[in-house]
This record gives structure tokens, C-alpha cells and sequence, in this order.
């Protein structure tokens, strides 16, 4: 299943955002990542998760790799098995050269890479080579393929407003 | 040499050939006939047993059987880090070994595969062959990889070793806050993987020949690490130096503001279970993120950044 209609090398200019205030956190999105990826219905493998509160202000969080254009998890990989693809701008994670060393894991604010412990290797959004499968399958519109700019513009009011 | 006579019967106990291999050139290049040793085609005729492979079900009632038609005094040598512990077979479903499981093994020699050299050099001491005349089989050939050893003031404790580790020979231990990584040389099959992922350059091959020995190899070498806790849970999840590294890493091509950088000490200081489970911090984590990219695009585009950043 992955690693078909590789359309890598393609210019793209989408990244995913993620709107808390649409979700219904009915999970499609990890079940669908997980499918794609891994053939199975297995959350535990899915490369985004959606956090849930009873309480709190925020009913809903999303842990989604962002595919940063200074990527700390590509900056922090002693062997270059991340990097920022310069033609999609996707950040990319070759497992087939990754030595298992957990870096990326740990430098990742979002901790966004997991390690697979049966594979031994670390393992990453991919953005599905083009036309992720979590944007597909999301019902409400929380997940979104936006440009880059102005997904910087609603992070910036999303994440930077609060602080500044 | 003594009234003994050495007459090897070869059994390959499901190896994979690399040793049987060598012991075929270790044949061709050594004059074994004029030093007495000789090599038979049935356990009957034998005293030797040279063994290879770590026994699976099928070959472990045949290296029995052949152990029990051997004559007195039944030398048994194990070749290779297969017959020794069973080397990268350790945990394979159809294994049943390895040889000293089933039979008292005198000699091992080890190596994936060991060379003719080293196999020659075992057999010569054992069964004091005279030599002389023969020093260039005796040689340790150039590039010899012997044993890894592991700087404790280099290593990181990452444990990409311990994951790439074909022959699971390196282990990894976490208690009391700290971690213990151990190579346990025994187990080890010399193809120097650990050495060629570690990211601090801890790990280094020794040239200690191919050993031998009448007992397995105890030796090992051990690096301890100190863990750090995680700020939210309190439990100990990665080697403090493997987070001091991967800050310094970072801080060679990502330069923070001392605001954003002290956010960012703060959630690697944080477990990675946690960092992803917890509402707040992704959304603190998602801040820290947002000010990267906004940094790297307010950079003009190419604007002399070398091939790793983006290019857009």
C-alpha cells in the first residue's frame, strides 16, 4: 500500500493544518493513516494522533507533523535518514538507512516521529507521497491541505498570538 | 608433535556455508597431510568432530549421532560465531542449538566466518602442529576486525547499537536512572555495524584476532549512562548526554531566539509519551514550531544555506 503512486519530486505547495474547533475526534484520521501505512487498522501505528479532553478550555489537540521548513528532527539525524524533500517540501524519513537511534523522537517538540519497535527503525508523517489519506477521510474539515503561506498565517494566530 | 593423531570429520550443523567456506580454503592453503592431520569422510573414522552452525532440529540429532561414533578422544571444535552461541540464528524459530547444548565442545573458534588463517592458528595450538616454515598462516590479516569496545566518555547512550545489532550481542538495561549497554563479546560477530551508526563515534573495534578458546568468552565491555527524568511524569526516559548531543546538533544549523530556544529546552526536557499525549504541550510544542518555519521563510531563498535546509 505505501509506497505506491510515489509522486515524490512533484512541486507542492500544501501543508495539512488542523482546525480544534472542527473536530469530532472520531479518529478516521488515524485509523486511515494507519491502514495506508501499515495495512491495518491499528491506531498505535497511525503517524498523527488526535488528543481528547473531558474538561479543559480545548476539547481537542492534534499531534501532526507540521513538515517544518527548518526540520529539528532532520537537524538532529546523525545518519540523514530525514530530510526535507526540496522539490514537495515534505519531510521525509528513508527507513531503510535509519539506525534506530531515537534522536528525532526526542527533538521533535511534538515528538511526532515514533519508534517501531518491530521494525527498529523510527517512523514518520510522509504526507502519503502527495494526497494524505487523515485529509481524506476527515468529515468535518478539521484537517486541511492549505498553501504554505497561509498556513503559516493561521498557526501564527493559532500558536504566536497567545504569547506575543 | 605427540602420539596424537588428529582425524577431522567435518558436519555442517545448518550454518550458512560462509565457514564450511573457509575451512575449505584453510585445507587448501595449509599442508595438513605432512603435519599428521587428516581429514575423513565418516565420524566412525574420526576423533575430531569440526562442527559449523548453531544446530537446528534437523541437523542437532545428526550432530549427536556423530558425536557418538566418534572415537576417543572426541575433540569437538565449533567454527564460527554460529556454533559457538548461534550467532544472527539466536531466536530463529527452527533452532535447537547451539552445538555445546548437546555436546561438550573443547575448542571454539571465532569469527562470521573466522579466516583460514585464524582457523588454522586455532588448530595448530591445539594440536601442536609443528609450524615452521608455516608463520605466513599464522598471520593476522590487514583490517582484521577483532572485538568493539565502547568509549563510556563518548557514548551518548542512544542505543542505535543496541537496534542495528544483527547477532544481538549488545543489550540494553534501564534501572535506577540509569542506563547500561552491554557487548557481550561472546554473542558479537564482528561485522562492525555498531561502530559504523554511532552518531558520537563511542564504539571501536579492537584487532584482537579472531579468539579461540577452551570456554566460552566472558569478556565484555560496558558503557553506563545517567537518565534523565521527564519533567511532567517524572519517569526516566533517555540518556541526559543523548540530550545534551541532540541540542548541540540542532544549535549547528538551527539558531533560536533565547526565548524560543529556552521553550525548546523545556519540551526536550519533557518525555516523548508525555510531549504527545498531552494537550497543552502540543500546543506549546506546535508554538515552537510555528516560529521555526516563520524564521526559516523569512530567510531569503538560497540565500547561501547549505543543502540541508529547504531550498524554498
Amino acid at each position: 500500500m505505501s509506497g505506491t503512486g510515489t509522486a515524490a519530486g512533484k512541486p507542492q505547495d500544501g501543508v495539512i493544518v488542523y482546525d480544534p474547533r472542527l473536530c469530532t475526534g472520531c479518529r478516521y484520521c488515524e485509523l486511515a493513516c494507519s491502514v495506508w501505512h501499515t495495512g491495518r487498522i491499528e491506531i498505535g501505528k497511525s503517524r498523527l494522533r488526535v488528543l481528547f479532553s473531558e474538561s479543559g478550555p480545548e476539547r481537542f489537540a492534534a499531534v501532526n507533523c507540521q513538515h517544518c521548513d527548518d526540520p529539528l528532527c532532520a537537524a538532529v539525524c546523525p545518519s540523514e535518514t530525514i530530510r526535507k524533500d526540496a522539490a514537495t517540501g515534505w519531510v521525509l524519513l528513508h527507513a531503510a538507512t535509519c539506525i534506530g537511534c531515537e534522536m528525532c523522537v526526542l527533538a521533535c517538540p511534538l515528538a511526532v516521529p515514533y519508534f517501531d519497535e518491530a521494525l527498529k527503525v523510527a517512523a514518520k508523517c510522509d504526507f502519503c507521497y502527495g494526497d494524505p489519506e487523515c485529509v481524506k477521510h476527515c468529515s468535518s474539515g478539521a484537517l486541511r491541505i492549505v498553501p504554505k503561506s497561509e498556513a503559516l498565517t493561521m498557526n501564527e494566530a493559532q500558536y504566536l498570538s497567545a504569547k506575543e | 608433535m605427540g602420539a596424537f593423531d588428529p582425524r577431522i570429520f567435518r558436519l555442517d550443523a545448518s550454518g550458512c556455508n560462509g565457514c564450511d567456506v573457509e575451512l575449505v580454503e584453510m585445507t587448501a592453503l595449509a599442508p595438513l597431510a605432512k603435519l599428521g592431520v587428516s581429514l575423513v569422510d565418516q565420524p566412525a573414522d574420526a576423533n575430531v568432530l569440526v562442527v559449523t552452525g548453531g544446530a537446528n532440529f534437523k541437523s542437532r540429532p545428526e550432530l549427536e549421532a556423530a558425536y557418538g561414533a566418534l572415537q576417543a578422544p572426541k575433540i569437538v571444535v565449533a567454527v564460527g560465531s554460529c556454533a559457538a552461541t548461534m550467532g544472527i540464528f539466536k531466536g530463529g524459530y527452527a533452532m535447537a542449538g547451539p552445538p555445546d547444548a548437546a555436546l561438550p565442545v573443547n575448542l571454539y573458534i571465532q569469527g562470521c566466518p573466522p579466516g583460514p588463517q585464524a582457523i588454522f592458528r586455532a588448530l595448530a595450538h591445539a594440536f601442536e602442529l609443528p609450524t615452521s616454515g608455516l608463520e605466513h598462516l599464522l598471520e593476522v590479516p590487514a583490517a582484521h576486525r577483532g572485538h568493539p569496545q565502547v568509549d563510556q566518555a563518548k557514548c551518548i547512550g542512544c542505543a542505535a547499537c543496541v537496534n542495528v545489532c544483527p547477532a544481538q550481542a549488545i543489550t540494553l538495561e534501564d534501572r535506577n536512572g540509569e542506563r547500561e549497554i552491554r557487548f557481550t563479546h561472546q554473542d558479537c560477530i564482528f561485522c562492525a555495524t555498531c561502530q559504523d551508526v554511532c552518531p558520537s563515534q563511542a564504539i571501536s573495534l579492537d584487532t584482537q584476532v579472531a579468539p579461540w578458546f577452551g570456554a566460552k568468552d566472558a569478556s565484555h565491555s560496558i558503557s553506563r549512562q545517567p537518565l534523565a527524568q521527564c519533567l511532567a511524569c517524572g519517569g526516566a526516559y533517555a540518556p541526559a548526554e543523548q540530550i545534551r548531543w541532540s541540542m548541540k546538533k540542532i544549535a549547528e544549523t538551527i539558531a533560536m531566539d533565547a526565548n524560543v530556544q529556552a521553550q525548546f529546552e523545556r519540551s526536550i526536557a519533557i518525555c516523548p509519551a508525555c510531549r504527545r499525549s498531552s494537550l497543552a504541550e502540543s500546543r506549546h510544542a506546535k508554538a515552537i514550531l510555528t516560529w521555526v518555519t516563520r524564521e526559516a521563510s523569512r530567510r531569503p531563498a538560497n540565500g547561501g544555506v547549505e543543502s540541508k535546509r529547504s531550498g524554498r
